[in-house]
């Protein structure tokens, strides 16, 4: 396990580094500059800025700057808030991210993996039919419908709950959690119904049947661990994107997390968030992925670290 | 068993949570006041702050020689009164010498030069030292032609600042409230206005508390302001309507009829000093050297319907480029003295002239950067000049960054969206985008007759002086390089219970006046 993991590692090096030169470059080639606006700078002023961030060196030197910054964990000043660094910006985004995000992923798994059991073991009766079309639901309504029918709801009829703002308290987080979580229970509810309907059939269970075992018994000990394996390559890419913030419910619940950097950077041409953003996230991705070809072979014995190294499941 | 205990753990503490919020407590508190900023700031350094939002919060952490009243009327600032002498270019401030930074030192005179001559100063790289130009040497210290130290600023002793301009600026007094003209308080975090920062949380708030040694500190009726950063106006009202925020920044465009009627007694809409025009680029084809096909497009436009039925948050129609709600001006005589007929008339008439016909028409570009407003007023302008005109509208949606580079450069463009929002109240700051070589002339019209009359102005004064403008507007809008289509207004969402607001042209509104009940 120890070979693999040095291994998967070693081999998460050049996929980051093609993914930083991809999204360099990438972000350069957008018309337009951090520093253009209304009232353009005079010459000799945007000439300050542009040697101030080096951005007046050749591209290729910059690049070069950047991967030595990046080595050593210095994202660079922001362009467009010129009041913080981008690792303070995602020093004090992504823990309200990761927060929101992690709080949506257990409360997603804490209720999607019962619902789609649910559904399965009583397969093409009105529980299934019921719990999967309400699933549908939360898959097909966007987010940004969502959230303002939430906030409607609970705050401005009820007024249970804020309309949105930031603190680490229970009422701030409600809405925004439950927004971004009800996509995520639909799928996995969906996802756990599918394969556990699978696994259910398959001959070892029915052998444990046949042997007289409980059903709860055959579910909890057998079926479940085997039925999570879909459930698992969802949760990879799933995780990386939710802990890194949503666009549309930091906008809609004012939450000042780093998923709006995304989309703001981009916009205001500020190179170096954009790079930071995009790095954080591809480092998750990188991990995820490595932590589910991880727990498969716990979920899987029939899955070896051997096979694994040979491209996985 | 694990499995099924967590959920039911979760589901109990989501209810007893909620339970426990049924009192209310998310509503605003009594001693806070709960404005939104808009989007988030891009600094609060006072030489590099450029957007609106950062400005607004800076206005309330600084003050400069000159400071606004409720009605953004100038009163005494740090400086207790001033003088000009004959030549108008020599200004003398007396500064109060109770004036306090937040930290209890004295604010004296070097720290307005200091402040001034970094401003100026071409490595701080300040977007907004433009505003220092008129005192003496700004513009060749900004150039790296002079040294810092040759602005036209002199500190005489701790009290007493005097000012050298260029030559006679009517607006500097009003120039003076900016905060990119407030003395500087070095790297170290304290303030001169009425307010402090306590704490800044990028993307969500900045909360400012009372400064106790600010110079009318008795004045200040609130202890604590909190400015949320809301980029949505949609968010913002859902806030407002939750009783989260006491005053909004904007609100949603396309909602009047619902929000006069839900919340008419919040609402707050007023003129506000900018005009939305569209801009002819001259200097290409097919608008090179054709006023009269200008012209025509300008004639079919109904701005009434525009702003009436488009827009419909009380926008005016406009004929002109400068605001007629500008203190002392006098609009000139818009073409709508013609009825509609005859307009229609005799664009069809200057169409056919240009050559342009129904089997011939015109096609054209209209470039706008993503605004639902924008987008809007483009489809009906489109709309009118294909139904009198024939004309064949491609309307082009940029982002900001690519619409600013390109209406900068002028490449691609045939008309794009222009609109202007007065620094300060002079009719001079709305026709300087038009002068030859200014970099903000994106419709690149040279008018050697339009620059004389601007440079006539600088040298006049009073009514003289507005005469010449109003020559050199009459200039430009004879020349048809603009559409003109509506002027600005304010909008705002203020909760009853908040005292001492006032709408005023300048959309100022300093914390320091507001209070609640």
């Amino acid at each position: 396990m120890l070979t693999f993991s040095i291994k998967r590692l070693i081999s998460a090096v050049p996929t980051l580094f093609l993914l930083i030169t991809v999204a360099f470059f990438l972000i350069r080639v957008a018309p337009g500059g951090p520093f253009d606006s209304e009232r353009a700078l005079m010459p000799e002023v945007e000439a300050n800025l542009a040697a101030k961030y080096h951005l007046d060196e050749p591209l290729i030197f910059q690049y070069g700057r950047y991967l030595w910054q990046i080595a050593q964990l210095d994202f660079g000043p922001s362009f467009h808030y010129l009041d913080w660094s981008v690792n303070d910006l995602i020093a004090q985004g992504w823990p309200v991210s990761l927060t929101l995000g992690g709080l949506a992923l257990v409360l997603a798994l804490l209720v999607g993996i019962p619902i789609g059991v649910w559904a399965a073991v009583n397969q093409n009766k009105a529980i299934d039919y019921t719990v999967m079309s309400v699933a549908m639901i939360g898959i097909s309504v966007p987010a940004f419908v969502m959230a303002p029918v939430l906030i409607l709801l609970f705050a401005i009829v009820l007024g249970w709950l804020p309309a949105g703002g930031w603190a680490f308290s229970f009422d701030r987080m409600v809405l925004p959690v439950l927004t971004l979580a009800l996509p995520m229970v639909a799928y996995i509810a969906r996802i756990t119904r599918g394969s556990m309907i699978e696994v259910l059939h398959s001959p070892f269970i029915r052998t444990a049947r046949a042997k007289g075992m409980p059903e709860k018994e055959i579910l909890t000990n057998h079926a479940l661990k085997p039925a999570m394996l879909p459930v698992l390559s969802y949760l990879g890419p799933a995780a990386a994107g939710v802990l890194t913030g949503s666009v549309v419910v930091e906008r809609i619940f004012t939450i000042p997390g780093i998923g709006s950097y995304f989309v703001q950077g981009a916009l205001n041409r500020d190179y170096t968030l954009v790079m930071g953003v995009v790095i954080l996230y591809g480092m998750l991705i990188i991990l995820f992925n490595f932590l589910v070809d991880l727990l498969y072979a716990w979920l899987d014995p029939r899955i070896r670290y051997e096979d694994l190294n040979e491209g996985g499941p | 068993m694990e499995c099924t205990h967590r959920p039911q753990s979760t589901f109990v503490a989501i209810a007893v949570g909620l339970m426990l919020l049924l009192s209310g407590a998310c509503s605003v508190g009594a001693a806070t006041l709960h404005r939104s900023v808009g989007p988030e700031p891009d600094a609060l350094d006072i030489h590099l702050a450029q957007s609106l939002s950062a400005v607004n919060v800076l206005r309330d952490l600084h003050l400069g020689l000159i400071g606004l009243d409720a009605k953004a009327r100038l009163i005494p600032g740090v400086a207790r009164q001033w003088s000009v002498d004959d030549s108008q270019r020599v200004w003398t401030f007396e500064l109060d010498p109770q004036a306090r930074w937040s930290d209890g030192a004295p604010i004296v005179a070097s720290d307005f030069v200091a402040g001034w001559q970094r401003a100026v100063d071409p490595t701080t790289g300040s977007p907004v030292a433009g505003l220092l130009e008129p005192i003496q040497h700004a513009r060749a210290i900004r150039r790296g032609e002079r040294p810092v130290d040759s602005l036209g600023v002199v500190a005489e002793g701790p009290h007493r600042l005097v000012v050298t301009l260029e030559q006679p600026t009517p607006w500097f007094e009003e120039l003076l409230t900016h905060p990119v003209m407030a003395p500087w308080p070095g790297q170290t975090q304290r303030f001169s206005g009425a307010y402090a920062l306590v704490e800044r949380l990028p993307g969500a708030h900045l909360r400012l508390e009372k400064n106790p040694h600010y110079i009318r500190a008795e004045q200040v009726a609130l202890g604590e302001v909190m400015w949320h950063v809301i980029e949505q106006p949609s968010v913002e009202l859902s806030r407002f309507r939750a009783g989260q925020l006491h005053i909004t920044e904007t609100i949603p465009p396309g909602r009047m009829d619902w929000l006069e009627r839900e919340l008419g007694t919040s609402l707050r809409i007023a003129p506000y000093l900018g005009s939305f025009f569209l801009a002819f680029n001259v200097a290409r084809s097919p608008f090179q050297d054709q006023p009269d096909l200008r012209e025509a497009l300008s004639l079919v436009i109904d701005r009434e319907r525009i702003t009436r039925q488009v827009l419909g948050a009380g926008e005016q129609p406009a004929y002109a480029l400068i605001p007629p709600s500008l203190p002392g001006w006098n609009p000139p005589e818009p073409f709508t003295t013609a009825s509609k007929a005859a307009r229609i008339e005799r664009a069809q008439a200057l169409y056919a002239q240009a050559g342009y016909s129904q089997d011939n028409p015109l096609k054209v570009e209209l470039r706008f950067n993503t605004s639902l407003n924008h987008r809007r007023m483009a489809a009906a302008v489109g709309a009118m000049w294909r139904e009198h005109l024939g004309v064949h509208t491609r309307l082009v949606n940029e982002e900001w960054k690519v619409f600013v580079t390109n209406r900068r450069q002028g490449r691609i463009t045939q008309v794009v969206r222009g609109g202007w929002i007065g620094d300060w109240q002079d009719p001079a700051n709305f026709l300087q985008l038009f002068v030859s070589d200014s970099p903000l002339n994106y419709t690149f019209w040279r008018d050697a007759r339009f620059d004389s009359l601007m440079a006539t102005a600088q040298t006049q004064s009073g009514q003289a002086r507005m005469a010449t403008l109003a020559q050199a507007e009459q200039r430009l809008i004879d020349a048809h390089v603009i559409v003109p289509l509506y002027y600005y207004v304010s909008r705002h969402l203020v909760q009853p219970n908040v005292n001492g607001w006032e709408d005023n042209l300048m959309d100022i509104h300093l914390t320091k006046w507001l209070s609640l009940e």
